[in-house]
């Protein structure tokens, strides 16, 4: 939580940075030979934590996605409020979806349908529920939301596999893998707004994208992206490393630490 | 609370609870002289480890115990290395199947089911088995009837066969047949459920071998330290299933029970932990099954895509 409180300071002293480059946006207007368009908003964004470090402590973590609106013009009362979709994406992976069937009393796995690229992690965050900032249409375009996965097509007509996505949905919902956040943006005044998400013990690691769009009135203002990396680090990556790249070197220090252990709890224990 | 990430299973377990579930079956296993292998697995299930991680991680537990144990019998003279030896090639053979199986089966979604399947069949019929003999010791003790023996070796299909071996510190001529039949059984046992075998080992070395019971328990421990090992690294090479932190949780803890179980046990009469002991052994076996006969509330899963090796 001490990182928050900082992460929020950083965010405030941004908030400063944003007036300073208004001021100055001002100034380039007025300066004879500048373009005459009045600049449009720009929304700048950045994460808390850019790298997340898996260690032995790991139980999840919370990242904030904190931005500001670079040239927001003076508000008018008729003006609509902007909103902003936070759009968070983790390395894709190949998988599986399989239906439990049941075989002389047993449950067991039958039919099953693969499902490629789908994001390891995917959370949108809002700043009010996704169809009052945009229309659907605009939305699908840009690809947000779960509709907008790879999961195949929406398809009615093919029930079954209308249920296998619906399930790899639900069942990446339920592991907080996939997750939708209405209200998890609040802006802090006019130009600057934070987010917050928790992602969970089990994120997958790789390289996220974290993609900030600004809407006003259901059109799409500006979009800015940042990265963020999720690594195994120290003895952690050395394990996982080793397990994967080198497992026969691994496989056998598995043994031999067994067997030294082994030993050592003989030679510790021996009554003779 | 103590909670420590495990960088194969990719969760987060509490660390006392992993160090207690390793004390508490090495304590079982102190006190009754089984391997303890059958009831870990399960309960490494239970708190969430995936099946096939709990199973190949459990294998390399038991080199650890195994290791301890076999030394212990070899000091007193009782392993006889050559029917060792053989019940090894033929465990080779057994787990490099059996971990092949494995592989095939989670390229099919049907490994964690083969696992509890094995699982409640196997604790089903030894639970079921020791239950029936522990009552029935303990009706004739009542009676006051004295506990019968094992009756003397006699001559069984098993000497028969031909490509006979001498075994000298069984005092055994027979042939390798039966005996590396027995290994690759084992050996499967082992890779495909995570258990020393011991349970089976030793009633097969009895019964159908008749090995004299002083090397039994030193042989079958010998041999267990090599499939164990070979299956450990026959995990971590086509599975990468080993959990090297849980492992070494798991033997701590496992050390330690086992030492104030071995002293508990000295204090306690036999047939009623045996009772006990078949008790807890059916009560793992029917949440097993429970978990495979009750509806799932969702009857999806999803997991990712592996693709078999062979």
């Amino acid at each position: 939580m001490v990182g928050l409180a900082h992460h929020i300071r950083r965010a405030v002293f941004g908030a400063f940075t944003v007036t300073a480059v208004l001021m100055g946006g001002e100034a380039v207007a007025q300066s004879p030979g500048a373009p005459e368009e009045i600049p449009t908003e720009q929304v700048r964004s950045d994460i808390s934590t850019r790298e997340i470090a898996i260690q032995s402590n790991f139980t999840g973590i919370e990242i904030v996605i904190f931005g500001a609106i670079d040239y927001a013009p003076i508000a008018e009362p008729t003006d609509a409020p902007y909103d902003v979709i936070v759009v968070i994406r983790g390395p894709t992976q190949d998988i599986v979806a399989r239906r439990k069937e049941r075989i002389a009393g047993i449950w067991l796995n039958g039919a099953s349908k693969v499902f490629h690229d789908i994001p390891g992690f995917y959370a949108v965050l809002s700043t009010r529920p996704l169809r009052a900032i945009a229309p659907e249409e605009t939305l699908e375009e840009l690809k947000i939301g779960f509709a907008a996965l790879d999961l195949g097509v929406n398809d009615k007509t093919l029930p079954a596999d209308e249920l296998f996505r619906q399930a790899v949905i639900r069942n990446k919902e339920e592991h907080l893998l996939f997750q939708y956040l209405d209200n998890a943006v609040t802006f802090i005044g006019r130009s600057l707004f934070r987010g917050e998400v928790d992602m969970p013990v089990n994120v997958p690691i790789g390289l996220y994208t974290a993609e900030v769009l600004l809407f006003q009135d259901g059109k799409l203002l500006s979009r800015d992206e940042s990265t963020l990396n999720v690594q195994k680090v120290g003895f952690e990556r050395g394990v996982y490393t080793l397990a994967f790249q080198h497992p026969v070197v691994y496989g056998l220090l598995a043994v031999a630490i067994a067997l030294l252990m082994g030993l050592g709890a003989w030679a510790l224990f021996r009554k003779d | 609370m103590l909670q420590v990430y495990l960088p194969i299973a990719e969760i987060s377990v509490n660390l006392l609870v992993i160090l207690m579930l390793g004390g508490a079956v090495g304590f079982l296993s102190g006190m009754f002289g089984v391997g303890g292998g059958f009831l870990l697995t399960p309960f490494l299930m239970f708190l969430g480890i995936p099946p096939a991680i709990a199973v190949a991680t459990g294998a390399n537990q038991i080199v650890a115990s195994s290791v301890s144990g076999a030394l212990v019998q070899w000091r007193r003279g009782n392993v006889d290395t050559t029917m060792g030896g053989v019940l090894i090639v033929g465990g080779l053979f057994g787990s490099i199947l059996g971990v092949l199986l494995v592989n095939v089966l989670k390229s099919y979604g049907q490994a964690d089911l083969t696992i509890a399947l094995g699982y409640v069949t196997f604790l089903g019929t030894i639970g079921s088995l020791m239950l029936a003999e522990s009552v029935r010791a303990l009706r004739r003790e009542k009676a006051g009837k004295p506990v019968k023996g094992r009756r003397p070796g006699e001559h069984s299909w098993v000497h028969g066969l031909p490509f006979k071996m001498r075994f000298h510190r069984s005092k055994l001529y027979i042939s390798a047949i039966p005996v590396l039949l027995i290994g690759a059984i084992v050996g499967i046992l082992v890779s495909v459920l995570g258990v020393g075998g011991g349970f089976l080992m030793v009633p097969a070395m009895i019964y159908i071998l008749r090995m004299p019971t002083s090397v039994v328990i030193g042989t079958s421990l010998f041999q267990i330290i090599f499939i164990t090992a070979a299956v450990t690294m026959l995990h971590a090479v086509f599975n990468q299933t080993i959990d090297i932190l849980l492992a070494f949780l798991l033997i701590i803890g496992g050390v330690l029970g086992g030492q104030y179980g071995a002293r508990a046990g000295q204090n306690l009469r036999g047939e009623q932990l045996r009772a006990l002991l078949a008790i807890m052994v059916l009560a793992v076996a029917i949440r097993l099954l429970i978990g495979l006969v009750v509806t799932p509330d969702d009857l999806y899963t999803i997991a990712p895509v592996e693709t078999a090796r062979w």
